[in-house]
C-alpha cells in the first residue's frame, strides 16, 4: 500500500515538469486556439471581444487572401509531390544498384538537407537570379532568360522544385534503408525463373515497398502543407501573392495584424488537414511496423 | 559473376549518376566557388565553366570570410545559437527524459492514458499553436529575451515517447539493487538510467541540436532586434543589408552550414537511424 501511493508521488514528480510545460504550451494553446476560432479576437483591443459562432469559418473562406493562399497550398502539394516522391525513389533505385561510388552518391544527394530552409532560399535567390547562374545556365542550351521567382506564374513552381531538390536526399535515404529491408531470396528465386529486371520491379520491390511509398509521399505532403520559410525569405509571398501560402497567411493575420480570431480559425482549418493526412498515414502504415516488430521477436 | 555486358552497365551507370550528381550540386558548388570572389569577378565568370572555378589562392582569397567574421554580428550570431542549443539540449534531456523514464517504468496514475495522450500530441501541427506561443510570451513581457525563446522550445512529445520506448525496455534489476544501495530515484536516474541510454540521449540531444540550428519562425517572432539573434534569423539582416556583397551573403550561408555538416559526419549514424526508423525531422 505504502509502496503504492509513494510510487504515484515518484511518478508525477518525474512526469510534473512535462505535464506543466505540455499544459502551458500546449493543450493551453490547443484550446485557446479552438475558442479564439469562433471570437473575433484583437489582440490590441481584447476588451471588444465577441462570440461570433461559425461567422470566422465563412469568412475565411470568402476572403481573396486566404482562398488564394489554400490555392497555392494545394498547388504547392501537387507539384512538389510527384517530384520529390519519385526522385527519391529513382534515385535510391539506382543508387541501390550502383556497384562504385556508393557512399560518395548518398552524401551528394544527401547534402541539400543538410542546410537549412532559411541558407536555401537566400542561396537559390542568387541562383533565380535574372543575370543568375541558372540563366547563365539555361543560356547555354539556347534557352532565354526566364523570370523565375520575379513572375507571378513561375514563382511557385521555382520554389517548388528548390523544395524538392532541398529535401529529395532526406527520403532518398529512407528509400535506400527500405531496400535493403527486401529479403534478397526473392530475387533469387525470380532470377531462376528468368524474370525481367522490370518483372523484378513490378512484382517484387516496388509491393515491398508499398508502405514505406505511402509513409513518404504522404510525409512530403505534410512538408508542403507547412512550407512558409522558402517564400518569407525569397518573395515575402508575392509577386501579387502567387506564392502565399495557408501557414503565411496565419502567421500574417496572427502576429503581424494581431487577428487573433482569424488566425486561429485558419490554424484550426490547416491543422485539420494536416492531422487528417497524418492518421491516413499511421493507419496506412502500422501493418509495416507491425511486421517490423514480428520480424525482431522472432529473431530473439 | 557478372558477365561482361552486366559490368559495362555497371559502369555506366555509375557515370551517368555521377554527371546527375554534378548537376543536382551545382547551386552548391556554384555557392563554394563564388564565396571566395569579389562581385565583379562572379559576374565575369558566370557565362564560363570559370563560374565553379575557385579563383587563385591568392592574399585576399579569404577577403569575404574575414569582412563577414569582423565587419558583422555574425560571431556573436553563432555563439548565441549554440549557447541556445546547448540549454535546450540540457533542459530537453532532463525534462522529457524524466517524464519519458516515469511512462516506462513507474507506475502512477493514469499512466497509460498520459501516454495515449504524449502519442495525440505528436500529430498537431506546430504552427497552430504558434501564434498563440507568441501572445502568451508578448503578454509576459519576454519578446527578445533568451527564456522567452527557450520556455516554449523545451518541452517536446516525440522525444518524451522515444524516450519512453528506450527506457521500458531497460532491466527492473539493475533498480531493485541500486534501491538496496539506498540510491534515490533522481540519483538512479542521472547516474544509471541516462549513461546506460546513451543512444539515446544522443538522438534527441542532435536533433535538438539541428532543430535549434534551423529554425525560421519562432526566433524570427521572439527576436525583434540586436544581440539575441540567432544565426539563421541574422544571416536574414545581413544579406538584407545592402553594404553586403555577393561573395559575402554566399561566405556566411558558407559558414552557417559549416557547424551542421560537423554535426551529421560526427553522428551520421546516429541521423540515418532517426530518419530510417521514424522518418521525422521536426519531431
Amino acid at each position: 500500500m505504502m509502496r503504492k501511493k509513494s510510487q504515484s508521488l515518484l511518478g508525477m514528480a518525474f512526469f510534473g515538469p512535462a505535464l506543466v510545460l505540455l499544459t502551458i504550451f500546449l493543450f493551453l494553446p490547443m484550446i485557446l486556439t479552438l475558442v479564439f476560432s469562433f471570437t473575433d479576437f484583437f489582440a490590441l483591443n481584447p476588451g471588444l471581444t465577441h462570440f461570433v459562432g461559425l461567422d470566422n469559418f465563412f469568412q475565411i473562406f470568402q476572403d481573396e487572401e486566404f482562398r488564394r493562399a489554400f490555392l497555392n497550398t494545394l498547388c504547392f502539394v501537387l507539384i512538389i509531390v510527384p517530384l520529390q516522391g519519385l526522385g527519391s525513389l529513382g534515385l535510391a533505385l539506382l543508387i541501390n544498384k550502383v556497384t562504385h561510388c556508393k557512399k560518395y552518391f548518398k552524401v551528394a544527394f544527401f547534402l541539400p538537407v543538410v542546410m537549412s530552409l532559411a541558407v536555401v532560399s537566400t542561396l537559390w535567390i542568387q541562383i533565380y537570379s535574372p543575370e543568375g547562374i541558372l540563366n547563365a545556365i539555361l543560356e547555354n542550351f539556347g534557352i532565354s532568360a526566364q523570370p523565375f521567382i520575379n513572375s507571378a506564374s513561375q514563382a511557385l513552381p521555382s520554389i517548388a522544385v528548390m523544395s524538392a531538390w532541398q529535401g529529395v536526399g532526406y527520403q532518398m535515404i529512407i528509400f535506400l534503408g527500405g531496400l535493403q529491408g527486401i529479403n534478397p531470396a526473392l530475387y533469387e528465386a525470380a532470377d531462376m525463373d528468368h524474370a525481367t529486371p522490370w518483372q523484378k520491379f513490378k512484382d517484387i520491390t516496388l509491393p515491398e515497398l508499398k508502405p514505406l511509398c505511402i509513409f513518404v509521399f504522404i510525409t512530403i505532403t505534410i512538408g508542403a502543407f507547412r512550407m512558409l520559410v522558402q517564400p518569407m525569405v525569397m518573395t515575402g509571398g508575392g509577386p501579387s501573392h502567387s506564392t502565399y501560402t495557408m501557414v503565411y497567411d496565419i502567421y500574417e493575420t496572427g502576429t503581424v495584424n494581431w487577428e487573433i480570431g482569424l488566425a486561429s480559425t485558419m490554424a484550426i482549418v490547416f491543422a485539420v488537414f494536416v492531422m487528417i493526412l497524418t492518421v491516413i498515414q499511421t493507419i496506412a502504415t502500422r501493418d509495416k511496423e507491425e511486421k517490423d516488430v514480428d520480424k525482431k521477436t522472432k529473431k530473439k | 559473376m557478372l558477365t561482361k555486358k552486366q559490368k559495362r552497365n555497371n559502369w555506366i551507370l555509375v557515370i551517368v549518376l555521377i554527371a546527375a550528381s554534378l548537376f543536382f550540386l551545382f547551386p552548391v558548388l556554384w555557392m563554394l566557388a563564388n564565396s571566395f570572389k569579389q562581385d565583379a569577378a562572379i559576374t565575369r565568370d558566370m557565362n564560363s565553366i570559370r563560374a565553379f572555378v575557385p579563383p587563385a589562392l591568392k592574399g585576399n582569397f579569404f577577403d569575404n570570410y574575414v569582412k563577414i567574421l569582423t565587419d558583422t554580428s555574425f560571431v556573436r550570431y553563432m555563439l548565441n545559437t549554440l549557447f541556445y542549443a546547448a540549454v535546450l539540449i540540457i533542459l530537453g534531456v532532463i525534462v522529457n527524459g524524466l517524464a519519458g523514464y516515469a511512462l516506462a517504468k513507474i507506475k502512477f496514475p493514469f499512466r497509460e492514458r498520459w501516454l495515449m495522450i504524449i502519442m495525440l500530441l505528436m500529430i498537431v501541427p506546430m504552427e497552430t499553436i504558434i501564434t498563440i506561443h507568441f501572445l502568451f510570451i508578448a503578454k509576459v513581457g519576454l519578446l527578445n529575451t533568451v527564456i522567452g525563446y527557450v520556455l516554449p522550445m523545451i518541452v517536446n512529445p516525440f522525444n518524451i515517447f522515444l524516450f519512453r520506448q528506450v527506457f521500458v525496455s531497460l532491466p527492473d534489476d539493475v533498480y531493485e539493487a541500486a534501491q538496496l544501495d539506498h540510491c534515490s530515484p533522481i540519483k538512479y536516474f542521472f547516474t544509471m538510467v541516462l549513461p546506460m541510454s546513451k543512444s539515446v540521449v544522443a538522438t534527441v540531444s542532435v536533433f535538438t541540436f539541428l532543430n535549434v540550428w534551423n529554425d525560421y519562425l519562432w526566433p524570427s517572432l521572439v527576436f525583434t532586434s540586436g544581440d539575441l539573434l540567432t544565426a539563421q534569423i541574422g544571416l536574414n539582416a545581413i544579406t538584407s543589408n545592402d553594404n553586403t556583397t555577393m561573395g559575402q551573403k554566399l561566405a556566411v550561408i558558407t559558414m552557417i552550414t559549416i557547424p551542421v555538416i560537423i554535426i551529421y559526419s560526427l553522428f551520421s549514424k546516429q541521423i540515418v537511424e532517426g530518419v530510417v526508423s521514424t522518418g521525422s525531422k521536426e519531431g
